[in-house]
C-alpha cells in the first residue's frame, strides 16, 4: 500500500513535470498550423521543428491535441465513489470548537468526527488511507471562535488552507424551534464567481467534498466568492407560490473563508511542492483579486 | 524766530560735531535745535553765491525734514551747475588752475587724507573753498543719510553730521588691525592692478584735483567700495583705450579672497562649535578652536564693518535681532543633524535597537495591504440570497456529475417480446402456416374454421380511470381505505378537536349549532309540508263548498218545486 501510493505519486508528479514542455510543443504545434492556415510565412524559430511538428499535426485529432491538464488528476477518480470525509480539530480543542465540529459533520454528507486526543497528523492521514477515507478536514480555533480549515484530500491530493472569519454557529443562535433541525440530504452546491485558474482549482477542491445529490433535493451549500473572500451559507428552500417564487430559509453555520496556500500533497507531507501561497506583503496585493473577479 | 548770529551758527555746529553717535538714534530737541541753526547758518553763507533763489534764509520754524530739505535742494541746485561747468572749464584749462592753486591746495591736501575725512576750517578757506567744500558736505550728507539706518529725519538733514559720524565710525572700529584709510587705499591699489595702472594714476590724479568729480558722479551708491567701482566706470573708457592686457589676465585669474579680504587665520567662518558635543579628542581641538573662533571674530570684525558698527553697543536693530535668532537656530539645527538619529527615523529598527516600550508609545501608521475582511451587514445577506434564488429558479448548479464509468461488457440488447399469452394454440399456429405454405386462398379446412371467421372482437376491459391509478402498485394486503390520501379521508380546515378535548362552552356552541342546524331543516319540512297541506284543504273545502252550495241548491229546488 504504502509503495503503491508512493509510486502513484512519483509517477503523478513526473507527468506534472512533463506538462511544461508538453505545454510548449502544443503552443509551437497551435502557431504552425496558424500559420499554414492563413498563408503566412513560418516564424524563424520554428523552422527546425516544423517538419516533425507537422506530421505530428497531421496524425492529432480533438482529444489528443489540446494537452491534458495533470492538475486536477487527483480528482480523476472522483466521480466515481461517493467522498468519505474525517473531520478532527487541533489538539486540546475548547468546547465551542468542538460543537462547530460537530455542525460540520451534519453539514458534509458521509463525514466522520474523531476526537484528536495526542494523535499525530501523519499517524492520523495513514489510517485515514488506510480505510479508504477521501478527505480530511481539520478545523482550528482561536480562543474558542473557528479560525482556521485544512482540507485535504487523499490518497495524495492537494491540501488547501483556509482562515475562517466571522463565524455564526448554529449554537450562537439561541432559539432552536426558529432554526429547526438540519436536513441530512445531499445537497446542491452554488459556486459563485470562481473565474480564475486558481478559482477553478478551489471550486474543484470544495466541489468533490460532496456526493452526487439527487436531483430535486431542497438542501442549497452556497460557497460566493468575493473580491478572494468565500461566504459559505446554508440554506433549505421551498417552492411554495409556484415555479418562480422560492422562499429561502437559513440553517447551519456561516462563515467566511480566506485561501491562503494550496500546496500539491497532503497535510503531513511538509516538503511538498507549494501550488499558491498568498503573499500580503506585495504592493499589488490589495488591487488583485486571485480566485475571482 | 531771526536769522541766528555766524557766531551761534557756528557755535551750533560745534556742537554737533561734539555730539555721541548714540544721541543721535534717539530724537533729542536740544539736537534738532542746533541742527536747524548750523543749517541755517550754513545756507546763510552760501546764498550769497548763488544769483536768484526764492529763499533768502532757511525757514526752519515749524517746518519739518523734508521742507528744510526742499529749500537747500532749491539753493544748490544751480549752484552745483555752475560749479560743474567751471570744474569742466578748469579741465580744458588747467592753467587756470594754478591760479586758484593756494586756495584749492589745503582742500586737496585734506581730500587725500580720506574721502569723507574733510575736515571743517571754514573760517580759514575762501568763499569759494568754502562753497566747494560745503557743496561737498552737503552732497556727503546726502548720500551719508542713504548710507547709516538712521531713523531720525530732524537730526541728520545736513551739517557736519556726516563727518562727525565718520570719525565716531573710525573711532569706533578702527583698532589695531583695521584702519579704513588702508583699506582704501588697498583697495584702490587691487583695482588699479585690476583694470591697468592708467587708472591708477588718472584716479590719484583726480583725487588730488578734485574729489567733487567723484560726489558728482556718484548720485546712488552706499559705501566706499561702491565710489570706487564707479571710478572704475569712469575710467572704463580708459580701459578699453589703453589697459595692459597681459597684466589684467593674469590680475583676474590670481584674484582670490585672500586679496580682498584678507588672510583667513586658520578656519573658515562657519565652523560647527564642537566645545560641548566632543568629550575626550577634544581637549587640545579645543583650544585651537577656541583661537580660531576667536580669530574668526577678529575677521568678522575686519570684515564687516557696516554691522560691527551696530553690534558694539548693547541694543541691536531689529534686523540684528532677526539675524541673531536665525543664526541660533541653524546652531540648533547643526547640532541635532550631529546627533545619532531618534530610533524613529532609523529605518529598520528591532527591539533591541530601541528603548523597552517605546513602540507603544509612538503612534505608528502602516500602510495594509491586504483589503479589509468584509463586514456582513443586511445588504451583503440579501444579495447572496438573491445569487441563491436565482440559481435556483434555473436550477443550474454547480454540483459533480458522475461521470459515466466504462462499460466492462457490453449491454445485453432486449428484444420486445409479447408477454401476453397468446390466444391461439400452439396446433393452431402450425395449422395457419402451412395453409400459407400451400394455399393461402384456401376455403375453411372445418367448421371450426367457419366459426373462426365469425369470431367477434375481443372484449377488452377499459376502466375509465386516471393512468396514475391503473399504475399504482400497491400491495394486495393495502385496503382502499389506506390509499386515499388524507385529503381525501378528511377535508376539513383548522383546529379539528374531538369529543373529549371540548371545553363545555365549545360542546354548548356545538349543541346550539346542531339545533339551529336541525330547526332550520325542520322549519324547511314543516313549511314544506304546510304548503302541500294548505293546498289539500284548499282543494277540500273547495270541494265542501261546492257540495254545500249543491246541496243548497237542491234545498232550493225542492222549496221552490213545494211552493209550486
Amino acid at each position: 500500500m504504502l509503495r503503491r501510493n508512493v509510486r502513484l505519486r512519483r509517477e503523478y508528479l513526473y507527468r506534472k513535470s512533463l506538462e511544461g514542455k508538453e505545454r510548449l510543443r502544443y503552443e509551437n504545434k497551435r502557431k504552425i498550423a496558424e500559420a499554414l492556415q492563413e498563408g503566412k510565412p513560418i516564424p524563424t524559430e520554428l523552422r527546425n521543428v516544423e517538419a516533425e511538428l507537422r506530421a505530428e499535426i497531421d496524425l492529432e485529432d480533438d482529444k489528443t491535441a489540446v494537452p491534458r491538464s495533470y492538475i486536477d488528476d487527483e480528482y480523476a477518480t472522483a466521480t466515481e465513489k461517493d467522498p468519505k470525509i474525517l473531520l478532527t480539530t487541533s489538539r486540546d480543542p475548547s468546547a465551542p470548537l468542538v460543537q462547530f465540529v460537530k455542525e460540520l459533520k451534519i453539514v458534509f454528507p458521509n463525514a466522520e468526527r474523531i476526537n484528536r486526543g495526542g494523535q499525530v497528523i501523519s499517524e492520523i492521514i495513514e489510517s485515514c488511507r488506510s480505510h479508504d477515507f477521501t478527505d480530511v478536514i481539520l478545523v482550528h480555533e482561536h480562543r474558542g471562535v473557528p479560525d482556521g480549515m485544512i482540507i485535504s484530500h487523499l490518497p495524495f491530493g492537494p491540501t488547501a488552507y483556509f482562515g475562517l472569519l466571522n463565524v455564526v454557529t448554529r449554537h450562537d443562535i439561541k432559539d432552536k424551534k426558529a432554526i429547526g433541525t438540519m436536513s441530512e440530504a445531499y445537497p446542491h452546491l452554488i459556486l459563485d464567481n470562481f473565474n480564475t485558474k486558481l478559482g477553478e482549482r478551489t471550486a474543484n477542491i470544495l466541489k468533490h467534498l460532496f456526493p452526487v445529490p439527487k436531483p430535486d433535493t431542497k438542501r442549497i451549500l452556497t460557497f460566493a466568492n468575493q473580491s478572494d473572500y468565500i461566504s459559505f451559507r446554508h440554506h433549505v428552500y421551498e417552492k411554495r407560490g409556484g415555479p418562480k417564487s422560492v422562499e429561502l430559509r437559513e440553517i447551519g453555520p456561516r462563515f467566511e473563508m480566506r485561501l491562503y496556500q494550496i500546496k500539491l500533497g497532503t497535510m503531513e507531507q511538509t516538503e511538498a511542492q507549494t501550488e499558491w501561497v498568498i503573499r500580503p506583503y506585495m504592493n499589488t496585493t490589495k488591487k488583485r483579486k486571485f480566485i475571482g473577479d | 524766530m531771526g536769522r541766528p548770529s555766524e557766531a551761534a551758527g557756528m557755535e551750533a555746529l560745534h556742537q554737533l560735531k561734539s555730539t555721541e553717535p548714540p544721541q543721535w538714534l534717539a530724537p533729542s530737541a536740544s539736537l534738532s535745535e542746533s541742527a536747524r541753526a548750523a543749517s541755517q547758518h550754513l545756507f546763510a553763507s552760501l546764498r550769497p553765491h548763488v544769483r536768484k533763489s526764492p529763499f533768502d534764509e532757511l525757514l526752519v520754524d515749524n517746518f519739518d525734514a523734508e521742507q528744510i530739505w526742499q529749500q537747500i535742494d532749491l539753493l544748490t541746485q544751480p549752484l552745483v551747475r555752475s560749479i560743474r561747468r567751471r570744474v569742466k572749464h578748469w579741465e580744458k584749462n588747467p592753467a587756470e588752475i594754478e591760479n586758484l592753486l593756494p586756495e584749492v591746495a589745503d582742500g586737496g591736501k585734506k581730500v587725500a587724507q580720506g574721502k569723507k575725512m574733510e575736515e571743517i576750517d571754514d573760517d580759514d578757506d575762501d568763499d569759494g573753498g568754502d562753497m566747494d567744500m560745503d557743496d561737498d558736505d552737503d552732497d556727503d550728507d546726502e548720500e551719508m543719510d542713504v548710507d547709516n539706518d538712521g531713523e531720525q529725519d530732524g537730526g541728520k538733514d545736513e551739517g557736519d553730521e556726516s563727518e562727525e559720524e565718520e570719525e565716531e565710525k573710525s573711532g569706533g572700529i578702527e583698532d589695531k588691525f583695521l584702519k579704513i584709510k588702508e583699506l582704501q587705499e588697498h583697495l584702490e591699489d587691487e583695482e588699479a592692478r585690476h583694470y591697468g595702472l592708467d587708472a591708477k594714476n588718472k584716479k590719484s590724479k583726480k583725487k588730488s584735483g578734485s574729489k567733487k568729480l567723484e560726489d558728482e558722479d556718484d548720485d546712488s551708491e552706499e559705501g566706499e567700495e561702491d565710489k570706487e567701482e564707479d571710478d572704475d566706470e569712469d575710467e572704463e573708457v580708459d580701459l578699453f583705450a589703453g589697459g595692459d592686457d597681459e597684466d589684467e589676465e593674469d590680475e583676474m585669474g590670481n584674484a582670490r579672497y585672500e586679496d580682498f579680504f584678507g588672510k583667513k587665520k586658520g578656519g573658515s567662518e562657519p565652523k560647527p562649535r564642537f566645545k560641548d558635543e566632543l568629550g575626550e579628542d577634544s581637549s587640545s581641538g579645543e583650544e585651537e578652536k577656541e583661537e580660531e573662533l576667536s580669530s574668526d571674530d577678529d575677521d568678522d570684525e575686519e570684515e564687516d564693518d557696516d554691522e560691527n558698527v551696530n553690534k558694539k553697543p548693547k541694543v541691536l536693530s531689529t534686523h540684528e535681532k532677526e539675524v541673531q535668532k536665525i543664526k541660533s537656530e541653524i546652531e540648533k539645527m547643526e547640532k541635532a543633524n550631529l546627533d545619532p538619529k531618534t530610533w524613529t527615523m532609523q529605518g529598520e529598527v528591532t527591539a533591541a535597537n530601541r528603548p523597552k516600550n517605546s513602540a507603544l508609545e509612538v503612534d505608528l501608521d502602516f500602510e495594509h495591504n491586504v483589503r479589509p475582511v468584509p463586514v456582513i451587514t443586511e445588504e451583503v445577506t440579501q444579495s447572496l440570497e438573491e445569487i441563491i434564488k436565482k440559481r435556483i429558479i434555473e436550477g443550474q448548479f454547480d454540483d459533480i456529475k458522475r461521470a459515466p464509468g466504462l462499460p466492462s461488457k457490453a449491454p445485453r440488447e432486449l428484444k420486445p417480446v409479447d408477454e401476453n399469452k397468446s390466444n391461439k394454440g400452439l396446433a393452431e399456429v402450425y395449422e395457419e402456416e402451412f395453409v400459407q405454405q400451400t394455399d393461402p386462398a384456401a376455403a375453411p379446412l372445418s367448421f371450426s374454421d367457419e366459426q373462426k371467421k365469425e369470431i367477434i372482437e375481443d372484449m377488452s376491459i377499459q376502466s375509465n380511470v386516471p393512468a396514475l391509478a391503473m399504475e399504482e402498485i400497491a400491495p394486495v394486503a393495502v385496503s382502499d381505505a389506506a390509499m386515499l390520501a388524507p385529503e381525501e379521508v378528511f377535508s376539513g380546515k383548522g383546529n379539528v378537536k374531538a369529543e373529549v378535548e371540548l371545553t363545555q362552552t365549545e360542546r354548548k356552541r356545538r349543541r346550539a349549532k346542531k339545533k339551529r342546524k336541525f330547526k332550520a331543516v325542520e322549519t324547511k319540512k314543516m313549511a314544506s309540508k304546510k304548503a302541500r297541506e294548505d293546498e289539500l284543504r284548499k282543494q277540500k273545502e273547495g270541494t265542501l263548498l261546492v257540495v254545500q252550495v249543491t246541496h243548497l241548491c237542491c234545498q232550493i229546488n225542492v222549496m221552490l218545486n213545494q211552493k209550486l
